[in-house]
């Protein structure tokens, strides 16, 4: 079996090879079958690629420990579905999952884009043979899943902090969306290498592009809940490298999906959207290498590998070679029109995308700032959350407020006069809620009233569009308010969809504000019978309970709950001991309120000899809108992804008309 | 990006950038800690971040006046520092785990802020040898 497995790879890198260079060949002297052949080595890439995964599954559900990767991920007594999630578990595993993923996509956007993109493709193919090339290199010569030793009696087990319901969605998530922005870059390096530099390879891979930010940005929200509610030290995001590793791709790629709406209306920002691409590919192998390398110190540097080297070498060359092939297309990328106001659509566009990338290279700097610092002067210098909170504010606030203003304006040059008349309604209504919120003592935090002030600018703003379109709407086919509304999203998926995931950025803003400017925390040792107060709840220590579960002996305080004086019932918080494992780990005890999502938080911190307990808790104001604006993201992604057969027809129709002069 | 008028909104631009470039250079070597293991410590009072194995018995209350224990460099070599830390214990704290305290060393002893104890997660869980 693992025979098969290592011939399977060496099979993908063969094939994976055979796409980079035969397909470079036949782009360069144009020979349409070799291109095609270079085609069908990419879907039969995807073909050994999954051969070797089924191996491996195979291996692990057998716990066939004489694969050494089985042996030092599983054992026996594991449940089915973490046995499953161990495949990813390691470094060996996660790899072959990229790769299986990578051909995956690759085969996929060669077989869509055949009619869609056909002058693209040639030297697309190349591209994602290269990326392949490395991945199966990777798996075949430097970290083989399919070492074999002599069979242990039993295997050494999932980490049991990996053990958790989020483990089998979590990972993969983030891994569609970190291999997902493979295809747009190699599109885009099709594109310059073709010399095709209109915006055609942007059409062709804005669904791949949503997507693997969907998948980025809601891996990340999963993570974030599971950091929550498991590891329970009463936040969702630490700053940490590994988070960070995914955060900087998903504000590249979202500053990406800003800016090529400007290509596409307007024809400017060629450079610009190439670059993008580049940096958020760039930064999704960087993701990986964090992850994979522990080059820098993190809670969950996974391994230090032999891995760093290769990587970090394959992320130097794929930048160099990007921008040597830009450079020498920069003459083709000269932008048609010219911005011809800084108060316009556009503008407005272009500002949201400076801030983004700010915030991007900020939290690089910050990430990348122990190894500098270290290279240059020999010792370590850590930066952490004050550093990213600061600039969280000094770049995020302003991109609030972008997302407020940048509907109203109009393209090209906005009036002062439709400005102030667009304006004024939103700008009124979040002004109000500025006012009642200072009323009502949200003062506090100055830093929470201005982002709760435009959030509500934002709102605001969306719902006046909404009305606004919806309006016209029915003043044109004089049917009912909600068949206009559904017609209008209808037909301008991408536009209202983008504005359902503004409204979830709003949301996961208003949370992320609320329980980290407006939050409370006391801590005190309590004996039984004794209470402490922490905002508008008190809490009283009742008794300790000690139960034995499946796979571990479990602790638990009973507390008495009262909120506004009034009891609302009892909350467990405890620790659990594993006993094989010979670990505890905290249990919080959360009760979140349905009405204002906000969330009372417990964590045990010491069960004392002499009968009292050492808790902390916390009170999270609107924490949960944090989670729900996951789901209104996942809409609003849906609703731009969704395929409409008009612009299909549209989109069509105009690069082949693009397309037939060139040939002539 | 090189016609008319351009340059005026190029130098802007790559001065923001120049200035967005000093800024953050100011922020981070002002405001990072140094991050060292125990057996660079030697007589340094500044706040740092200490990474290090744990050795000696872990003993007294971290919610009370304190959890003292020793910590080593990850390699194992180098004398092992005090450090007296209060707040909360994460569920991996144990002898041998790698860790990271932010503290200052005072008197020989390396005290530790609140709250500011976090373990390395284990990249492979290792069964406990019988």
């Amino acid at each position: 079996m693992p025979e098969l497995g290592r011939a399977a790879l060496a099979l993908c890198l063969g094939l994976a090879l055979y796409a980079l260079i035969a397909g470079a060949y036949a782009a360069k002297t144009r020979r349409r079958r070799l291109a095609h052949s270079a085609q069908n080595a990419l879907l039969a890439a995807f073909g050994a690629a999954g051969a070797a995964s089924i191996v491996l599954l195979a291996a692990l559900l057998r716990n066939d420990f004489s694969f050494k990767y089985v042996a030092e991920h599983t054992s026996r007594e594991l449940p089915t579905p973490y046995t499953i999630s161990a495949f990813w578990g390691g470094q060996e595993g996660s790899l072959l999952l990229w790769l299986l993923i990578l051909t995956g996509f690759s085969a996929a956007a060669v077989a869509l884009s055949r009619r869609s993109a056909p002058d693209l493709l040639p030297w697309a193919v190349p591209i994602l043979g290269l990326v392949a090339s490395f991945f199966a290199f990777m798996l075949v010569a430097v970290s083989s899943p399919f070492a074999t030793q002599l069979a242990p009696a039993d295997g050494a087990g999932l980490n049991p902090s990996l053990q958790n319901p989020y483990m089998m969605i979590h990972p993969p998530c983030l891994y569609l969306g970190y291999v997902g922005l493979t295809i747009p870059f190699a599109f885009a390096m099709g594109a310059l290498l073709a010399r095709r530099t209109d915006e055609l390879w942007i059409v062709a891979t804005r669904r791949w592009t949503l997507f693997a930010w969907t998948a980025l940005g809601i891996g990340q929200l999963l993570g974030s809940h599971w950091a929550y509610v498991e590891v329970g030290w009463g936040g969702y995001y630490a700053w940490d490298p590994v988070e960070n590793a995914a955060l900087m791709p998903w504000l590249a790629a979202t500053a990406f999906l800003h800016s090529v709406m400007i290509q596409e209306k307007r024809g400017m920002l060629k450079v610009w959207n190439v670059l993008l691409v580049v940096l958020a590919f760039c930064l999704a192998l960087f993701g990986t290498f964090l992850t994979r390398s522990g080059v820098v110190s993190s809670i969950h540097s996974f391994s230090v590998s032999p891995l760093g080297g290769w990587f970090l070498g394959f992320i130097a060359g794929i930048t160099a070679g990007s921008l040597i092939v830009i450079f020498t297309r920069l003459p083709l990328l000269r932008s048609k029109t010219r911005m011809e106001s800084l108060v316009s659509r556009e503008a407005t566009f272009l500002y949201n995308n400076l801030l983004l990338v700010a915030l991007c290279l900020t939290i690089l700097w910050g990430v990348a700032f122990p190894i500098l610092s270290e290279a240059v002067h020999g010792e370590r210098i850590t930066v952490s959350s004050p550093y990213y909170n600061f600039f969280l504010r000094v770049f995020g606030l302003p991109l609030l407020l972008l997302m407020a203003i940048g509907p109203l304006v109009a393209w090209r040059r906005a009036s002062l006069r439709s400005l102030g008349r667009s304006f004024a309604w939103p700008a009124g209504i979040a002004l109000a809620v500025g006012v009642v919120l200072l009323f009502l003592g949200a003062g506090s935090s100055w830093i929470g009233l201005v982002a709760y002030t435009f959030s509500a600018f934002v709102l605001a703003s969306i719902g006046y569009e909404f009305v606004r379109g919806t309006r016209a709407r029915k003043a044109l086919t004089g049917g009912a308010w909600l068949a206009a509304f559904v017609e209008l999203v209808g037909r301008n998926r991408r536009r209202y969809g983008g504005y359902i995931v503004h409204a979830a950025i709003v949301l996961l803003a208003i949370g992320v504000v609320g329980s980290s400017a407006y939050d409370t925390v006391r801590e005190r040792t309590l004996a039984p019978g004794q209470t402490m107060g922490v905002s508008h709840y008190t809490v009283r220590y009742d008794r300790l309970v000690k139960r034995d579960g499946p796979n571990a002996t479990e602790f638990r305080a009973i507390l008495g709950v009262k909120k506004d004086g009034r009891s609302v019932g009892t909350l467990e918080s405890g620790k659990n001991a594993y006993r094989a494992e010979d670990q505890t780990s905290n249990e919080v005890g959360i009760r979140s309120d349905p009405l204002t999502g906000e969330d009372l938080y417990v964590i045990t911190d010491a069960i004392n000899p002499n009968g009292t307990i050492a808790f902390k808790v916390l009170v999270k104001p609107l924490v949960n809108l944090i989670w729900i604006s996951g789901v209104v993201f996942l809409l609003g992604s849906v609703v731009a992804l969704w395929p409409s057969a008009a612009e299909q027809r549209r989109l069509a129709s105009r690069y082949r008309e693009l397309r037939a002069p060139a040939r002539a | 990006m090189s016609r008319r008028g351009s340059p005026v909104r190029l130098v802007v631009a790559l001065s923001v950038a120049a200035v967005l470039a000093i800024f953050l250079l100011y922020v981070s070597v002002t405001g990072g800690t140094p991050s060292i293991q125990p057996s660079q410590l030697h007589g340094r009072t500044g706040v740092v971040a200490l990474d290090g194995k744990v050795t000696g018995t872990p003993a007294g209350d971290a919610q009370a006046d304190g959890l003292r224990f020793h910590m080593r460099d990850v390699s194992g070599s180098g004398a092992g520092i005090p450090v007296v830390y209060r707040g909360s214990v994460p569920d991996m704290f144990e002898v041998g785990r790698e860790v990271r305290v932010e503290g200052r060393l005072q008197d020989g002893v390396f005290v530790a802020k609140k709250d500011s104890l976090r373990t390395k997660c284990p990249s492979k869980y290792v069964a406990k040898k019988s």
